[in-house]
């Protein structure tokens, strides 16, 4: 391993950026441009220093001084030709080593950059005592297709009456393309940002604002920003635009800017933020880094979320008014992530794109602990198992992501993917989806490193890793302090070995070092002779995305008389591993049967085998290792396992596991789930779905009415009128998230004749017929979205042989009133939208199954209608 | 005749030769009136069919004097969809709560809601303590709670974003 074992960081340069000015002159909305100047400040490195590297994409540069003297520079983007008109080989490998050879022709972390400045030869001789360069660039941008984004409606106006915005996006280090600098995560300075614009415009940056002046002739203002924390230019942002204003009422150093109107969903959505604040200073016992926060809510956002050194660009759409529930957590999540990301990929950045896993992870995890406390262990357990399931699919089915990859530098062909078809060594070469995988396990795996380490340690590394880079933020340049602001993983696995004194190194060679996941097949026998669980724990590590695993696997195993974890060691080659049984299986006794948690409950025994005291058996409980589990166990072993096991994974893994048992008894273990109110509500959601699969195996020997429906007739429905819904009243939130998935899941129920049974489908169209919202403080609009989700989940979509075009005269009456309804809900939408066009929005989502049943193109062309008018323009 | 009661007789200022009044019952009136429906299956019954009524009717009128689209291609009339037409800001209309869902919330605001919350009490000492969904339930109301004394410190806040903008230094002619 050639992990770097020095201390220090060695930037690529031969110079080192300690401040920058960036001041930009004009916004021009109309034409989408914008006009400025840099002014970098250099000290060399080395003597004669004759050329100066620098990134910028796009940009036009009109002159280029060093020190008031006129620099000749050269620009060249290789990535605008990727190919240079290479006729012979037209093919995509082709094409990725091109383009991974032109990233890394440009790239800072190299010490390479688009533009080369020559240094005049004047200031050379200088190089003895090294002093300082003054590098004063001038440039403009124009209609820039990233970087910058331009919102510039179309309505009669001026651009602040139109609500005409601009902001910075980008994915990793993309300043380059809306000002020249040095684009690197590792490359630090303190900051200076000017930004001229309308009078009526506000322009939000990083750092604090200290004056606001009027332009000569009044009709603009320029604000001026100081970033004193040394910062990487990829950490800068800007957005200018007529934004309303609002100061944090529990802290009046944070600001929060939305455009014209929103302020009272602004208002509402950010009541909450200063919790999250809270939380975080308290866990890393470290206050909030940056001296002012500022979020923006802009228009048309590529994602959710993006942050910046003390300020985040976050999409419109998260904000929401009272009345809106599903929207609320989702909100408060992005929030979190934002915040989190202040500490650790803002303030905190990296040394090399190698370390990035670093800081993804410890935001992600301080991130998860934030859900923990917020939303509960059930939400927070059901979360990992959602992320361990994403990644492990992704894995197995396109290959491993690697988190941490090497390269020994000299040859290209020292590939640790092959399995990809792009390189992992730029962030610019990474799919987008691959990005994300790589976030989704880096969080897991600091999770990983904490069931080893503890919490208690884990925070304390965040805390040292946090101070250290206060300390160094706070000094001047010269101390050369701060690379104490970067984080490497050589440093973070010490600073873990340190503080824990433990050695974490078998993990890291396992999850980060090393690409792929494990995938377990176990299966078992109870001996009965020598009391005594036969466990056989088989590995597939030869398919793609997966890998050998050696060393402990928790095993708890739930017996008559309690439940028993064992750890069991995978070896090389031991499959079998025998656990002795605790119990013997003398049922007669009534007896109350010890779960994990302590609790002592009365159970049903009749459905067991006579012979075994095994209840059920759960392999790798914790989710301690990044795996997927294909275990064997018989149907009522896993209906104990969903009635009894309290933890909302395992009930979820036996969920997804009864889907294979169509038998009455699981039929009554799900319908018993679903009653049980003490019992996570999303486990309850997932508990309708495979009930109605089950159902629909079922189907020739089900009994009694269609699944859910007196369920739902006795939680929802009037007691003296049983076929009307009560009005709504979605104050119980575990209740509404039931309503609204019940009907969804009963639409997919299906007959012999495969289709929705008539009296689903009256029930539904009944529900959207007696849906009555006044009186409720809650909007409807994802209720309603659900109810039309139903109608199109009743649905079959026709097998047509000859293609055959429908039509209004041979429409079944059933289909006529499910058209009826959903015309109406559109066109009702039309007149009064609802909150972010939800129902509008689900019809679209469904318009695949739609054309499916009418083949009708005329439907699809609907839909892209209402793509452009929902998204538009 | 049949005759009732006695008849009233005229007043001093009425001559003898007009006819006399008519009976005393003529006089009596019983007011009566339909029974109001009372019945909750039948007022949610015709709640939900004025509702509806009233949309389609809305709806079709809509359609009808202005563009639509259809979903099939032999009779357009059939299930006319009000055309899309793009708005310059989607985001308005999509996040602002309508004026009629804001009257709601002030009306449910003021009045409890409590005919459903007897049965989500209904506590049994058995399974799984659900701090998640507990917790969802206490964090999302009350609404934008902004706290009282922002109004009275108002003043005193002390934000770069709230300082008026400086004039420009007048600069030296030269």
């Amino acid at each position: 391993m050639n992990r770097k074992k020095d201390k220090g960081f060695e930037s690529p340069r031969p110079f080192k950026l300690t401040h920058q000015v960036v001041c930009i002159n004009n916004v021009n909305f109309q034409r989408k441009s914008v006009i400025g100047f840099v002014e970098l400040t250099i000290f060399p490195t080395v003597v004669n220093l004759n050329r100066i590297k620098l990134n910028s994409k796009q940009c036009r540069i009109y002159r280029v001084r060093v020190n008031e003297l006129e620099a000749p520079f050269i620009y060249n983007d290789p990535t605008l030709e990727v190919c240079h008109n290479e006729s012979k080989q037209r093919n995509l490998n082709y094409f990725s080593s091109a383009y991974a050879a032109a990233v890394s022709a440009v790239d800072p972390d190299a010490g390479h950059g688009e533009l080369i400045i020559k240094v005049p030869s004047e200031l050379w001789k200088q190089g003895d005592d090294l002093k300082v360069l003054k590098v004063y660039i001038e440039f403009s941008l124009d209609q820039p297709k990233g970087g910058l984004h331009f919102v510039v409606p179309d309505v009669e106006g001026s651009m602040a009456e139109r609500g005409a915005h601009v902001f910075s996006f980008g994915y990793q280090n993309s300043t380059r393309f809306w000002f020249p600098c040095v684009d690197s995560y590792s490359e630090l300075c303190t900051w200076k940002l000017e930004f001229t614009v309308d009078a009526s415009m506000v322009a939000v940056s990083c750092g604090d604002l200290v004056e606001t002046i009027y332009t000569h002739d009044m009709r603009k203002k320029t604000f001026h920003y100081v970033l004193p924390i040394p910062t990487a230019a990829p950490n800068i942002s800007l957005s200018v635009g007529p934004f309303e204003i609002l100061v944090d009422p529990y802290m009046h150093e944070v600001t929060h800017f939305c455009l014209p109107q929103l302020l009272p969903l602004l208002k509402h959505t950010m009541s909450y933020l200063h919790e999250i604040f809270e939380f975080y200073e308290e866990i890393l016992t470290c206050r909030y880094p940056y001296s002012c926060f500022k979020t923006v809510f802009v228009d048309e956002a590529y994602v959710e979320v993006s942050s910046y050194a003390s300020m985040s660009i976050f999409s419109t759409n998260l904000l929401h008014s009272a009345m809106i529930i599903d929207q609320t957590p989702q909100t408060r999540r992005c929030l979190a992530q934002a915040l989190a990301q202040q500490f650790f990929g803002c303030f905190i950045s990296r040394m090399t794109w190698a370390d990035e896993w670093v800081l993804k992870g410890i935001s992600g995890y301080i991130y998860g602990l934030y859900l923990k406390k917020t939303f509960g262990v059930n939400e927070y357990r059901h979360w990992i198992k959602e992320e361990l399931d994403t990644i492990v699919d992704y894995e197995l089915k396109m290959g491993g992501v690697l988190l941490h990859p090497i390269f020994s530098g000299v040859k290209e062909k020292d590939n640790p993917t092959p399995h990809l078809h792009f390189s992992v060594k730029h962030p610019h070469t990474l799919s987008w989806e691959y990005y994300k995988m790589f976030q989704c396990k880096a969080h897991l795996v600091m999770r990983l490193i904490e069931n080893r380490i503890s919490m208690e340690f884990m925070l304390q590394v965040f805390n040292k890793l946090l101070s250290l880079a206060s300390t160094a933020s706070s000094q001047k340049y010269q101390s050369h302090m701060w690379s104490q602001m970067l984080v490497s993983t050589h440093a973070f696995l010490k600073s873990i070995s340190n503080v824990s004194g433990k050695d974490i190194g078998p993990v890291i060679k396992q999850w980060v070092d090393q690409s792929a996941v494990v995938k377990f097949f176990g299966s078992f026998a109870f001996n009965r002779k020598r009391n005594v669980l036969e466990l056989e724990i088989r590995q597939d590590y030869t398919s793609s995305g997966t890998q050998k695993y050696v060393g402990p696997i928790k095993v708890t195993v739930q017996e008559l008389d309690g439940s028993f974890n064992h750890t069991l060691q995978i070896e090389e080659n031991s499959l079998k591993h025998d656990i002795p049984c605790h119990s013997k299986s003398r049922r007669n006794k009534k007896k109350k049967i010890p779960l994990m948690n302590g609790e002592e409950v009365d159970m049903d025994l009749s459905a067991m085998d006579a012979d075994s005291p095994l209840l059920w058996i759960r392999i790798d409980p914790d989710m301690s290792i990044l795996r997927k589990v294909e275990f064997e166990q018989a149907d009522f072993m896993w209906q104990y396992q969903l009635r009894y096991e309290r933890d909302v994974v395992a009930q979820e893994e036996s969920i997804s596991a009864l889907e294979k048992f169509p038998t009455p008894a699981s039929r009554l273990a799900l319908t018993d789930i679903l009653e049980q109110e003490q019992c996570f509500y999303k486990v309850r959601m997932q508990a309708c779905f495979c009930l109605s699969r089950i159902a629909n195996s079922m189907v020739s020997t089900w009994q009694g009415p269609p699944a859910m429906k007196s369920l739902f007739t006795r939680m929802f429905c009037c007691k003296s009128c049983p076929n009307i819904v009560k009005t709504n009243n979605f104050i119980n939130f575990q209740s509404y998230f039931l309503q609204k998935t019940m009907p969804v899941a009963m639409a997919l129920l299906r007959d012999v004749q495969n289709l929705c049974p008539k009296d689903v489908l009256n029930f539904i169209l009944d529900l959207i017929k007696y849906n009555d919202n006044r009186k409720n403080k809650f909007s409807d609009n994802y209720y309603r979205a659900d109810l039309i989700e139903a109608l199109t989940n009743s649905l079959t979509p026709a097998i047509s042989i000859n293609n055959e075009v429908r039509t209004v005269d041979n429409l079944n009456a059933d289909v006529r009133l499910i058209l009826e309804e959903i015309t109406r809900y559109l066109n009702m939408e039309k007149l009064l939208p609802s909150f972010r066009n939800t129902i509008t929005v689900r019809y679209k989502t469904n318009c695949a199954l739609f054309s499916n049943y009418f083949h009708n193109r005329l439907i699809r062309q609907l839909f892209s209608r209402l793509i452009k008018y929902l998204f538009s323009p | 005749a049949l005759s009732a009661g006695q008849k009233r007789t005229h007043p001093a200022h009425i001559p003898g030769h007009f006819p006399e009044f008519p009976d005393p019952h003529t006089y009596i009136k019983t007011p009566t009136f339909r029974e109001p429906v009372s019945d909750y299956q039948v007022v949610r019954e015709k709640a939900a069919t004025q509702r509806r009524d009233v949309e389609r009717a809305l709806t079709r009128f809509m359609a009808k004097t202005g563009e639509t689209q259809s979903l099939f291609k032999d009779d357009i009339t059939a299930f006319p969809l009000i055309a899309a037409r793009p708005s310059t800001i989607p985001y308005l209309s999509a996040l602002l709560p309508s004026e009629l869902e804001l009257q709601t919330l002030e009306e449910t605001d003021s009045s409890e809601q409590d005919d459903q919350t007897d049965n989500e009490n209904t506590t049994g000492n058995i399974i799984n303590d659900d701090p998640g969904a507990d917790k969802e339930n206490s964090m999302l109301p009350p609404s934008g709670g902004v706290p009282s004394t922002k109004s009275s410190e108002d003043n005193v806040i002390d934000n770069p974003y709230l300082r008026p903008v400086k004039k420009p230094k007048v600069r030296r002619k030269k």
